[in-house]
């Protein structure tokens, strides 16, 4: 970060080289599209480039802001395109359908990623599947309690009673990872 | 609001899950538990993280990544 905050092209060309991935995957979970994804993805990390003065290291990972940035406009761009109900048709053909094709050399780095990834997936997966999907739906689908309790067809209490109880699990389940998030 | 509410809060207040009601009531209990609520709180945005990996990376086309470059390259130049 601090080469791309001082303006050098080839740090964040290292950047998106290390974290494209995972970015994408978090925008093709929110809008299901993978044109669009794509075209998020590159305006994302021009937003990386133009904002990376703001950047504190203080107030956390690199990492970190990145996956804030990149959730907060892949939500707007949902919203924006009122496209809930397409997606949601799409998220019920493709649930899960992620890259599996994605075949190549792993990169140290990647296999670090995909530990983390089990580690953290073990972690949620433990969760009863009622706390899963208002999980899911409040951070992927930026979905407020009220939203979510419409959706569900659940109590506005049960729906925050599982989000705190959801929440609060996972946060403990990672501690032992957070230092390395 | 006690701490223990206030880090519940957090927590629902880093996935944009507070009604605004809420958040008005978790802005003010921010303010009164100063640096040690901070400190909270920017702990519980590693559940952006933790979220986002939980999640297998997807490829993305090699001509985004050029294009992001010459986009970058042309800004440098201007």
């Amino acid at each position: 970060m601090k080469g791309i905050q001082a303006g050098d092209a080839d740090a964040l060309s290292q950047l998106y080289d290390r974290y494209n991935g995972i970015l994408k995957a978090l925008i093709l979970r929110v809008i299901h599209n993978e044109a669009e994804a794509d075209d998020l993805l590159q305006e994302i990390f021009m937003e990386i480039w133009n904002q990376a003065k703001n950047f504190s290291p203080q107030k956390g990972k690199p990492l970190g802001w990145m996956v804030t940035l990149a959730r907060r406009r892949a939500i707007d761009g949902l919203r924006k395109k009122q496209a809930y109900a397409r997606a949601e048709e799409r998220l019920q053909n493709e649930t899960e359908q992620q890259p599996d094709a994605w075949v190549h050399n792993a990169t140290e780095d990647e296999i670090i990623l995909s530990d983390t990834r089990v580690l953290i997936r073990k972690v949620i997966s433990s969760l009863p599947p009622a706390q899963q999907q208002a999980i899911d739906l409040a951070f992927f689908r930026g979905m407020s309690q009220r939203e979510i309790a419409a959706k569900t067809n659940t109590p506005l209490g049960t729906v925050k009673t599982r989000l705190e109880l959801g929440l609060k699990k996972i946060y403990d389940g990672l501690k032992d990872l957070r230092d390395e998030l | 609001m006690n701490f223990e509410q206030f880090q519940n809060q957090s927590r629902l207040y880093v996935i944009g899950a507070l009604e605004p009601e809420e958040t008005e009531e978790f802005e003010k209990a921010r303010q009164k538990f100063g640096k040690k609520g901070e400190d909270f709180l920017t702990k519980c945005y590693a559940l952006h993280e933790a979220f986002a990996l939980s999640l297998r990376p997807a490829k993305s086309s090699d001509a985004i990544k050029e294009r992001l470059m010459a986009m970058v390259r042309a800004k440098k130049e201007t």
